[in-house]
C-alpha cells in the first residue's frame, strides 16, 4: 500500500521524451539529447548489452510565496532508449552533460573502421 | 541501420514501446507554443522570467530589457556531421514578454543553470503592494 502511495507521488511528473539529435562525424556517433533542467545529479544513464538507456528527472520547486502567472513548462521525466550497435565500442563511451543537452559520444569500434583489401596477384 | 530509434525497433518489451510512442515529444513543431517556452512567476519582491534554453551559454543569449518588455534573443546552432536524425531545433529565436509595472531596471539579474534561464526583476517601490490603514473617526 505504502509502495502504491510512493509510486504515484513519482508518476506525478509527466514522462516527456527528450528531443534528440544523432549525429555520424569522423570519430564516431553522437548523441544529444534536450534535457533542460537536469542536473548531473538526477541524470542517469545505463547501458545493458546492446540497450542504452538514459533517463533525468527536472523538478521545478517554487520558492515560497512565489505564485505562477503564466506557464508553459514544468518539469518532466526524461526517458529515452536506443540500440547500439556492434560497431560501437561500449568500453570507450563517453558522456558529459552541458547546459541542459546530453552528449553521448559513441566511437567506433578499432576493427570497424573502414580499411582497403589489398589483392595479391597469384 | 546503425542505431534505430523507431518505436518498432529494440525496445525491450511491448509496452515499452507502446509508452515511447505515446510520450509527447518535445520536439518544438508538435509543441505548437512559441519558442522559447517561458513561465512567469511572481512574489511580493519581484518578477521572475523563466525559461527553457538547453544548450545555450548566457554570453550567447540577447537579453534587452524596455519600457515595457523583456526581449529574450539568440541562435541555437547545429552540429556539423551526417545526421540520421534530428529533432533538436535550430536557428534563431525571439521571445519578447511584456512587463507591466515598474521595474527597478539596475537590479535585473539572469542566470542559467541545466540550461534554464531565469531572469528576477525586482518590483519598483511604486508598484509593491501597501497596506492603507484605515482610520476610523
Amino acid at each position: 500500500m505504502a509502495d502504491s502511495v510512493a509510486k504515484a507521488e513519482e508518476r506525478r511528473l509527466p514522462r516527456v521524451k527528450p528531443a534528440t539529435d544523432i549525429i555520424e562525424k569522423e570519430d564516431g556517433f553522437y548523441i544529444y539529447l534536450d534535457m533542460p533542467g537536469v542536473s548531473k545529479e538526477h541524470l542517469v544513464i545505463d547501458l545493458n548489452e546492446d540497450e542504452l538507456k538514459v533517463s533525468g528527472k527536472a523538478e521545478y520547486a517554487l520558492a515560497e510565496g512565489q505564485k505562477l502567472g503564466h506557464v508553459e513548462f514544468g518539469g518532466g521525466e526524461y526517458f529515452r532508449s536506443f540500440t547500439v550497435s556492434h560497431i560501437v565500442d561500449k568500453e570507450r563511451i563517453k558522456a558529459s552533460l552541458r547546459d541542459g543537452v546530453l552528449e553521448l559520444h559513441l566511437p567506433r569500434q578499432e576493427k570497424a573502421q573502414p580499411r582497403k583489401i589489398e589483392i595479391q596477384a597469384g | 541501420m546503425v542505431i534505430d530509434l523507431s518505436p518498432f525497433y529494440g525496445a525491450t518489451t511491448p509496452f515499452d514501446r507502446l509508452f515511447e510512442t505515446l510520450w509527447p515529444s518535445m520536439a518544438i513543431s508538435q509543441r505548437g507554443t512559441a519558442y522559447p517556452p517561458v513561465n512567469i512567476g511572481e512574489d511580493d519582491e519581484n518578477l521572475y522570467v523563466r525559461c527553457e534554453i538547453p544548450g545555450m551559454a548566457i554570453a550567447d543569449l540577447d537579453l534587452t530589457l524596455t519600457d515595457s518588455s523583456l526581449v529574450i534573443k539568440g541562435e541555437r546552432k547545429a552540429e556539423r556531421g551526417k545526421y540520421y536524425r534530428q529533432e533538436r531545433p535550430t536557428g534563431v529565436f525571439q521571445r519578447v514578454v511584456n512587463i507591466s509595472g515598474g521595474v527597478s531596471r539596475d537590479k535585473v539579474t539572469a542566470t542559467m543553470r541545466d540550461g534554464l534561464l531565469e531572469v528576477v526583476l525586482p518590483k519598483s517601490d511604486e508598484s509593491k503592494p501597501k497596506k492603507i490603514s484605515i482610520v476610523t473617526v
